[in-house]
């Protein structure tokens, strides 16, 4: 990565922050920039990073360009046990709603992956077809939470949709610190990555333990994705974006992918929540569903673009 | 000491034996093909001297080292191994790509030491393709990416090298230049170890040669074992095929 790549990155960074503090109904008043829009910056920017590093994770340690925390079930997981803690009133700020949502997450991605791996070689497309499966089973156990739990359903529904509501503070920070902590942990391994994208077998013999790493990659790209959901719900796509566009900039490499990808979802995320309170003002998009307006049509792209690859 | 030793590996992936009690040495300098009909369990061989796969029975040595247990990152000290097919969906550059060849030898949050930089230019030299070094490895021609990654295992400086295939899809020319560089490399005192599927390729530098036929094998040095009979036999072909040599 060059300075004037890397500086582009985080010039787009600042822009898009800038975009979110000022963006809204309610004009520029210093109390609105500071007390509603700064804290929802922040979120916005958490949940952006955790996501993008999620993504850059999964791509890398399943070597397949495909793959993100919404599309293997990981957010679904979290979700489900995010809404399950609400049902059972744990608080979102305390350490057993993290511990059950990181559970969530990761017994998810773990029954899409071994689904997967049962047809024998891990494809890409089985791997997706795995995620959707996890992913509707568990949305349907949401939704059937939410229904059964119809007086306390409202809150929980903006969680369900994605998008970022006022967030205490003690959950910002927690969801804050687990991030930085899984992007350090995983920055430090970037070779074993970059091991791990050329194929299970080239990285044993390359000497990093195909299925030793891919479980630490798994762990903290969970942890990242619980991070996100605890604060911002379930939010597509960023994972699956942040990387493939930021590669552009930072090389295929994780050593400067991984905080690339963080960066870069944050920006993103930043910029999609800014301007899901512009479009329809006074009422707001949530910054789910702008994600999803913008990735559904990259995952179509990047569909066929590994078709032709293949023929 | 030999650089590779095997006593009695067996293998089966349930029907049957398929490696069955195959025994063999390599001293540094030897460059052994091993030669067989499709499924006879070449490629396999080579995965169970990794100890990628778990033989049912019998030891791998390499260099006095019992592999079985062995740390990924021993093993990569001591044994290089280039598959037949290397695919990634991501465009890594030849030098990212031959700089992983010291994944073992480089710690946690480190960058690439000046010795690791100097590993991955001697290898990239030695496989002439220095000028490829900022190309991505996707953007390579067949033979090209094949050497991109033969040399990535040079760059792990292992005494060991064990390629599945390494001529397959490459035209005479990169055949050639293939053979004469894993002969070039045992002549530096590296013991290599080469599965092929033509047995002609062995004449350009092979000194002993594994025959793996359904069932049994046959070892030794290779001017003794690739003889027409034999090679007739172990291919189901007239003794006066054209395709022998």
């Amino acid at each position: 990565m060059g300075k004037t790549k890397g500086l582009l990155l985080l010039g787009a960074l600042g822009a898009a922050c800038l975009l979110s503090l000022a963006a809204g109904p309610a004009g520029m008043a210093p109390d609105v920039i500071l007390n509603l829009r700064l804290p929802r910056t922040l979120a916005a920017l958490t949940v952006g990073a955790g996501l993008g590093l999620a993504g850059a994770l999964f791509q890398g340690a399943l070597k397949n360009p495909l793959s993100d925390p919404y599309i293997l079930g990981t957010s679904a997981g979290a979700t489900a046990a995010a809404v399950l803690c609400f049902i059972f009133g744990i608080d979102r700020s305390s350490p057993v709603f993290f511990a059950a949502v990181f559970a969530g997450a990761f017994g998810a991605t773990f029954l899409s992956y071994w689904l997967a791996r049962l047809a024998g070689r891990l494809s890409d497309a089985a791997l997706v077809l795995a995620g959707v499966a996890v992913s509707a089973f568990l949305s349907a156990l949401v939704m059937l939470a939410l229904s059964a739990a119809r007086g306390r359903a409202l809150p929980l529904l903006s969680f369900v949709l994605g998008g970022l509501y006022p967030a205490e503070p003690a959950t910002l920070a927690a969801s804050a610190a687990l991030t930085l902590l899984a992007g350090a942990l995983a920055a430090g391994r970037w070779r074993a990555l970059d091991a791990l994208a050329l194929g299970e077998e080239k990285a044993y013999h390359l000497g990093a333990d195909p299925v030793r790493e891919r479980l630490i990659f798994f762990a903290l790209a969970c942890a990242s994705t619980s991070a996100a959901v605890a604060l911002g719900g379930t939010i597509g796509f960023v994972g699956l974006m942040a990387p493939h566009i930021v590669r552009f900039i930072s090389g295929p490499s994780a050593r400067l992918l991984i905080p690339a990808a963080a960066l870069g979802g944050a920006a993103m995320l930043a910029a999609a929540d800014a301007a899901g309170r512009l479009v329809f003002p006074p009422s707001e998009v949530p910054a789910g569903v702008i994600m999803a307006l913008a990735g559904a049509p990259f995952f179509m792209w990047l569909l066929w673009k590994s078709a032709g690859r293949r023929s | 000491m030999p650089a590779l030793k095997v006593q009695g590996l067996e293998f089966s992936y349930g029907a049957g034996p398929l490696i069955n009690g195959v025994s063999f040495e390599l001293r540094p300098g030897d460059f052994m093909c091993v030669l067989g009909p499709n499924g006879s369990g070449k490629s396999t061989l080579l995965k169970l001297l990794t100890g990628f796969m778990k033989p049912a029975a019998g030891s791998v040595r390499l260099a006095g080292e019992e592999t079985a247990g062995m740390r990924p990152g021993r093993l990569a000290a001591l044994a290089a191994y280039v598959p037949s097919e290397t695919v990634t969906p991501y465009d890594f550059t030849v030098r990212e790509a031959v700089l992983l060849g010291r994944t073992a030898r480089a710690g946690l949050w480190r960058g690439y030491s000046s010795q690791d930089q100097a590993a991955a230019d001697r290898a990239l030299e030695e496989t002439g393709i220095a000028a490829l070094a900022g190309r991505s490895i996707n953007s390579l021609s067949t033979g090209e990416r094949q050497l991109a990654f033969i040399a990535q295992a040079l760059a792990q400086e292992a005494k060991v090298l064990l390629l599945d295939e390494p001529t397959s899809h490459l035209d005479l020319r990169y055949k050639s230049a293939v053979m004469g560089l894993l002969s070039g490399l045992a002549a530096r005192r590296l013991a290599v170890a080469a599965v092929l599927h033509e047995p002609a390729l062995a004449a350009l530098g092979c000194n002993k040669a594994l025959l793996l036929g359904r069932g049994g094998y046959s070892f030794g040095p290779s001017a003794q074992m690739l003889t027409r009979e034999n090679l007739s036999s172990l291919y189901g072909l007239p003794p006066g095929s054209p395709l022998l040599p």
